[in-house]
């Protein structure tokens, strides 16, 4: 079987759900965390715990949707995205956003996917992680608003 | 009645406490779990009403702390709040002896219309 890109539709749905705000999809050019990019990468494997998929947040995205499913104040993620990485509580609130994104993976007849682990933006990437959100291929890029947050780079990567 | 929380986001067990009380069903006593092993325990030690517990946690995770519970002859009702919505989740959820699955994100109404039938 094959695993199940996401498409928009059910990434604005699950976010439009889950932060309890409007949110709106835009398409956007691949996120491509450079060595230095702040970025948060969450690794989903199957059932045999091999790597399937990734999904790339930049900086603004991690702040904005760590601080809105908490909802902790908008200028608590402004103060994250200035710092260039992301506290602790808001690390673990992004967290569990991606970790309910893997439910996007799991449609009929696909792969079972979920969340292996997360690296959040702020620490220096491990190179072999950041040059997978480099792959090319069988991936969805997207520029998300949330309601009273504010925008960032989201992209779902299959590997 | 005393209801028992078990998941590893903090933030969701706040979501599901705040989304109890949006449902009309706030005013419970509310314990938290982190995990299955610390779920399994407080059953023992708080003897709550009620587990809505997540699926996927560290240490154990919400079916074995379910098959748990019953092997040992608790017969608490239990439900699942996962991000785990297939049809293959819900047929184990079930045959495991839960009484619902709800599945995440999820709204004030699918949490009144699965504790409607416990509560």
């Amino acid at each position: 079987m094959a695993v199940h890109l996401p498409q928009p539709k059910q990434l604005r749905d699950l976010l439009t759900d889950l932060l309890g705000r409007d949110v709106t999809l835009s398409p956007s050019s691949p996120f491509a965390p450079g060595p230095d990019t702040p970025a948060t990468v969450a690794v989903y494997v199957d059932d045999s715990l091999q790597i399937r998929a990734l999904i790339a947040c930049d900086l603004a995205f991690s702040a904005r949707a760590g601080a809105a499913i908490g909802l902790v104040p908008l200028g608590d993620a402004e103060a994250a995205i200035g710092d260039g990485r992301l506290p602790d509580p808001m690390a673990e609130n992004l967290a569990e956003v991606l970790n309910i994104a893997a439910s996007t993976f799991n449609v009929p007849g696909a792969d079972h996917l979920r969340l292996h682990l997360v690296h959040p933006a702020g620490p220096p990437l491990d190179p072999q992680v950041r040059i997978s959100t480099l792959t090319l291929g069988r991936r969805e890029d997207v520029y998300v608003d949330i309601a009273g947050y504010g925008a960032g780079a989201l992209s779902v990567i299959l590997l | 009645m005393k209801i028992l929380i078990a998941d590893d986001s903090r933030v969701m067990r706040q979501i599901v406490i705040r989304t109890l009380r949006q449902a009309g069903h706030g005013g419970h006593e509310i314990v938290e779990a982190e995990n299955g092993r610390q779920a399994l325990e407080l059953v023992r030690t708080e003897a709550p009403d009620l587990v809505l517990s997540d699926w996927n946690m560290p240490e154990m995770n919400g079916i074995d702390c379910l098959s748990a519970l019953r092997a040992s002859g608790s017969t608490v009702a239990f439900g699942f709040v996962t991000s785990e919505g297939s049809e293959e989740m819900r047929e184990r959820a079930a045959s495991a002896g839960a009484a619902f699955l709800i599945a995440k994100p999820f709204t004030p109404e699918a949490f009144d219309d699965a504790l409607r039938g416990v509560i």
